[in-house]
């Protein structure tokens, strides 16, 4: 039975740092209703900024955040300006043009590989920073203490994008759009200047959720791809473009991982996950919270 | 969708003969190829260029004319490779066989996986068929036997070079797997101009345009949508047991890879998707461009070809959204305007 | 007009294209083609045989080539298999047919190997695979391919050999295992035989562990191991997972009597680098080890070191001496006719140069193509107040003078 609750808070930590990478996309998608594929290669560009800013700073990990933040803001930002607004621009009558998910793969396979190339094939981590390998023990049971704290970076981050959609009126502008860009538009909002702030917004997240990983995760080239996927998965069991359902997502899918195995290969537990997306799939394609227009 | 631009020419009066005849040349020219190309380096490069052009053209009939986005073919790559290899090795049964019974198993998975998801529009669609490639996936890595077959799990199977011959679909050279490649490859585009005249290609567009509208016509979209996908995850299914065969070891990461999804998906994209020539034109320029790269950079600067594989990516979807297809059909249209007009004259 | 412009353009660049390919120096060489991982997952490997391999052909060329071939030089050709079965099979029939190579070599994935192997064989071009350990590599009854590194059921063997010397050493018992494993083929052959040997000598396998080495959690791993309590545990894993798994392991504080790796990801330089103290008292089974005592090892460990920043390890060290058993057989054969090379690698006998820097006597192949001599060292990390090293310490001749194990783990 403890072991179980272990089990349970174990998947609930991490399945909430899946989740926290997970935000940046169901963000990105509920604006611009795009899945961007580049999405796990922005967590591994967020974590190598994370890695260099504490690795030639000396700061604590934690505080890499007042580095990685802008930094993936404007990268964000620039990366929508600059490669994919023109092809919104150009398929201005569909609603969801397929074209962007090919030009977010390309960009992953741009990023991915340029790392490899700038940074070498190397795994690398943080070696003597404060978090790594700390633990609280509960009695017989043990909670990662860097864990924690990026369940509560993603508790904190939802929150904040939500009071940021809810409370300002850029947040509303933000809405207005991913509701109906040409009735936004027709009340003066300019929806592509939305869109950059929207995958800006979405990849300051991913450098939040690269942040909240480094102290305890190895960082190399290709490690956004583990976490594509998952994200991918996330975000539909949530409802795409849902703030709440991508964090309830990752914990569905984190205590699955992490109960599992205690009774059947880690290897069988993969395909549960996948199992388990298609049920849903078909049951309740709108995911959690999802709208039911939205499909 | 402009599906079959190529082929509806107004006919204007022109013979008949003459309008085929680029067409009938093109043919001649690939089947010729293998006369003038005699390295076996630049033979398997046509040969994968030809049978990604084939896959494309298989998924083309979802993909393209039933407007959605499938990223889970390789699904019936692995399943067409595995039943043919596994029948082969454990029963001697010829893979031709196999190829077929691939290809039934394939079309039952894909109306099966169809019928939930082609209720769901865009993103989901997509996401979904990932999700069940990537689940195949998983599965066959996690089963060393599916009831009396042997899969072998994560190890994959090996085609040892015996028996080779027309029977065993296994060759010492190279040209009958480039024939029988290119003899797939004009059947499949066969079919798929024969499905773009028929009714069922009209009610494809217009359901994978207009769903509601198709709809109120009266046109039942899900039922044709089946059809698309049954016949297209069939024809993926034949690539598998050709792959298979070719390279003579499938694994679940190499035939059931979420690369060839992909890669089929791009192919269709920068060709240009729901038209016949999209598939050719996408792998006549991507795969050059993914082969060459890797062969000039792969030892120097590793990665360096998937960064120009992007960046191409990248520049065609920003110049051409709609794929390399429309301005090489307008281009040719003037050509043949040209040629006959001047032809006609004199 | 426009078209015709395109057209000519493309034509040209595509010539441009082939010709560089097709470029041929003019001076005798010997062509070797090298298929490896540059790119991917297994980058990280990919590049450190190529490095390993392009010192001791660096070595092999300086030293004045073949001489027997009137000083040829050997020139290496590399090509990206992006760990992809299919790529490598591609770049192994261009090799063959456009870049003429005289052999083969490299692959390190088996799923490449297995193809590439068959590719060889058509062609009758030598393939001489420093490491893919795969058994079946060298089973399938080919001609033309030989292996340096030993096959993964004498790995196991020799686990399980140490692990009974270890148990007499101590004069402690070890009775129940647990295996954890990447769940590929590497993997599963370790596990296979680990079964196999298990059974034989009467241990108790309270766990059984696959697990997917893309995975981004493996704490759930690391319960199971902790709730299964072994006495030792059996450890197959690439990097990535093998730092996540050794540092989860800490985390959970799980302390078996003795964690026996199988060299892979836990051999890789950045393993210790990363994995840090945790790493400490890790016992892992190599081929070879920087502190191995052989004439030159040292020597040729730190012209690597200088060169690339990091020790040699098993693998590469397998890949610098698959050139000079290449060297040698070229010698013999004095021709570059790949039947003529394979004669001379088939009775190849190496017992002097730098290739001996292996942990054995000599390079000999058998008739399968199999280094027979290939043997195995344990080494354990442990901290001798010069920072993590990695310390031979069985077989026993082969032992540091005045290092004494530390058994169970503290």
């Amino acid at each position: 039975m403890i072991h179980l609750l272990e089990d349970t808070i174990n998947g609930v930590l991490m399945g909430s740092i899946y989740g926290l990478a997970a935000l940046g996309l169901t963000l990105i998608f509920g604006v611009l209703k795009v899945i961007n594929f580049a999405h796990g290669s922005l967590l591994m560009v967020g974590m190598y900024a994370a890695y260099w800013a504490v690795l030639l700073t000396g700061v604590h990990p934690y505080l890499a955040l007042v580095f990685v933040l802008p930094l993936m803001f404007a990268f964000g930002y620039l990366l929508q300006a600059v490669v994919i607004q023109p092809i919104f621009k150009a398929e201005r009558e569909v609603r969801e043009p397929i074209t962007v998910i090919i030009v977010t793969t390309g960009v992953w396979y741009i990023l991915d590989n340029l790392a490899l190339l700038v940074f070498g094939p190397q795994y690398r981590n943080i070696q003597d920073n404060p978090l790594r390998g700390r633990m609280i023990e509960a009695g017989e049971m043990l909670i990662s203490v860097p864990k924690l704290w990026g369940f509560c970076a993603a508790v904190a981050t939802a929150a904040l994008i939500w009071l940021f959609l809810q409370k300002t009126r850029m947040g509303r502008a933000v809405r207005a759009t991913s509701l109906d860009r040409d009735a936004a538009s027709l009340q003066g909002i300019n929806p592509y200047k939305i869109y950059n702030i929207a995958f800006g917004l979405g990849t300051a997240v991913a450098g939040v959720a690269g942040v909240a990983l480094v102290p305890f995760y190895n960082i190399f080239p290709t490690v956004g791809v583990l976490f594509d996927i998952k994200c991918f998965i996330i975000v539909v069991l949530g409802g795409l473009g849902s703030i709440g359902g991508a964090l309830l997502g990752g914990m569905i899918i984190g205590v699955i991982e992490s109960v599992g195995p205690q009774f059947m290969t880690a290897t069988w537990t993969e395909a549960i996950v996948y199992g388990l997306f298609l049920g849903f799939l078909f049951l309740r394609p709108s995911g959690l919270f999802g709208v039911k227009y939205d499909w | 969708m402009n599906a079959s631009t190529v082929t509806r020419q107004p006919a204007s009066g022109r013979p008949v003969l003459l309008r085929w005849a680029p067409l009938l040349l093109l043919l001649a020219f690939a089947f010729a190829l293998p006369l003038v190309v005699r390295s076996a380096t630049y033979l398997h490069i046509l040969i994968l260029l030809l049978l990604y052009a084939y896959l494309t053209t298989s998924w083309n009939l979802v993909g393209g004319f039933a407007g959605v986005l499938p990223l889970g073919h390789a699904a019936f790559v692995g399943i067409g490779a595995y039943t043919s290899t596994v029948l082969s090795l454990q029963y001697g049964l010829s893979p031709w066989i196999g190829m077929i019974l691939g290809g039934m198993i394939s079309t039952i998975v894909g109306v099966l996986i169809g019928l939930p998801t082609f209720k769901m529009r865009g993103a989901y669609f997509a996401l979904a068929t990932i999700a069940f490639a990537e689940g195949l996936r998983v599965m066959v890595e996690n089963l060393d036997r599916l009831g009396p077959f042997r899969l072998n799990g994560p190890r994959g199977l090996q085609i040892p070079p015996l028996e080779v011959g027309f029977g065993r679909l296994m060759f010492a050279e190279k040209e009958p797997y480039y024939y029988i490649i290119l003899t797939m490859l004009v059947l499949a585009v066969g079919i798929t101009w024969a499905v773009s005249r028929s009714k069922l290609g009209y009610c494809l567009a217009a359901g994978g345009e207009e769903p509601e509208a198709a709809q109120s016509l009266g046109i039942n979209v899900a039922r044709l949508k089946l059809i698309a996908m049954a016949i297209s995850s069939f024809l993926t299914s034949l690539a598998g047991t050709f792959w298979a065969q070719f390279t003579l070891y499938i694994h679940p990461k190499s035939v059931m890879s979420l690369d060839i999804s992909f890669e089929i998906a791009f192919i269709a994209l920068i060709g240009g998707r729901g038209s016949i020539a999209g598939p050719l034109l996408g792998a006549l320029l991507l795969r050059p461009v993914s082969d060459f790269s890797r062969i000039h950079f792969g030892d120097t600067l590793p990665g360096l070809h998937l960064v120009i594989f992007g960046v191409v990516l990248i520049l065609v979807m920003l110049y051409q959204p709609r794929g390399l297809q429309e301005p090489l059909t307008r281009l040719y249209r003037r050509g043949m305007q040209r040629l006959f007009g001047t032809g006609e004259g004199g | 007009m426009k078209i015709v412009r395109i057209l000519v353009a493309s034509i040209a660049c595509c010539g441009w294209l082939l010709g560089a390919a097709a470029e041929a120096p003019a001076q005798a060489v010997v062509k070797v083609g090298n298929i490896l991982p540059l790119s991917g997952p297994s980058a990280s490997v990919g590049l450190q045989n190529k490095q390993a391999q392009d010192m001791a052909v660096q070595e092999i060329n300086d030293a004045g080539g073949i001489k027997s071939l009137g000083g040829a030089k050997i020139q290496m050709l590399y090509a990206d298999s992006e760990s992809k079965p299919e790529k490598g099979v591609a770049e192994a029939e261009r090799f063959i047919n456009t870049e003429k190579v005289h052999i083969l070599t490299g692959a390190w994935n088996s799923a490449v190997s297995y193809p590439v192997s068959a590719v060889a064989e058509r062609y009758q071009i030598p393939f001489l695979v420093p490491v893919s350990v795969a058994d079946k590599i060298t089973e399938q009854g080919f001609k033309y391919v030989f292996r340096i590194a030993a096959k993964d059921s004498w790995w196991t063997r020799d686990q399980f050999a140490f692990l009974k010397d270890l148990q007499a050493e101590f004069n402690a018992k070890v009775a129940t295992l647990a295996f954890v494993y990447e769940n590929g083929d590497w993997g599963k052959g370790f596990a296979e035989g680990w079964k196999k040997h298990a059974q034989a000598g009467g241990y108790k396998v309270v766990l059984d562990e696959p697990y997917p080495s893309t995975a981004t959690d493996l704490s759930p791993v690391v319960q199971k191991i902790k709730r299964a309590n072994p006495d030792v545990l059996l450890l197959t894993s690439n990097a990535a997972d093998a730092i996540l798994l050794t540092n989860t392991m800490a985390e959970y504080k799980v302390k078996p009597k003795a964690i026996v790796a199988s060299g892979g990801g836990h051999a890789d330089p950045s393993y210790l680098k990363a994995a840090g103290k945790n790493a400490r008292y890790l016992f892992d089974i190599v081929e070879w080890e920087t502190d191995v005592n052989k004439p030159g090892a040292k020597e040729t460990n730190e012209k690597f070191k200088k060169l690339y920043g990091y020790n040699l390890t098993g693998e590469s060290v397998d890949a610098y001496a698959a050139m000079y058993v290449l060297a040698d057989a070229l010698e013999r054969a004095a021709s570059t006719d790949p039947r003529a090379i394979r004669d001379a690698l088939a009775k190849t006998r190496l017992t002097k140069g730098p290739a001996m820097i292996v942990g054995y006597d000599a390079i000999e192949f058998d008739e399968s193509g199999q280094n027979k001599h290939a043997a195995l060292v344990m080494v354990q990390v442990n901290d001798l107040g010069k920072g993590l090293e990695r310390i031979t310490v069985w077989p026993k001749a082969s032992r540091r003078a005045g290092y004494k194990p530390v058994f169970p783990i503290p």
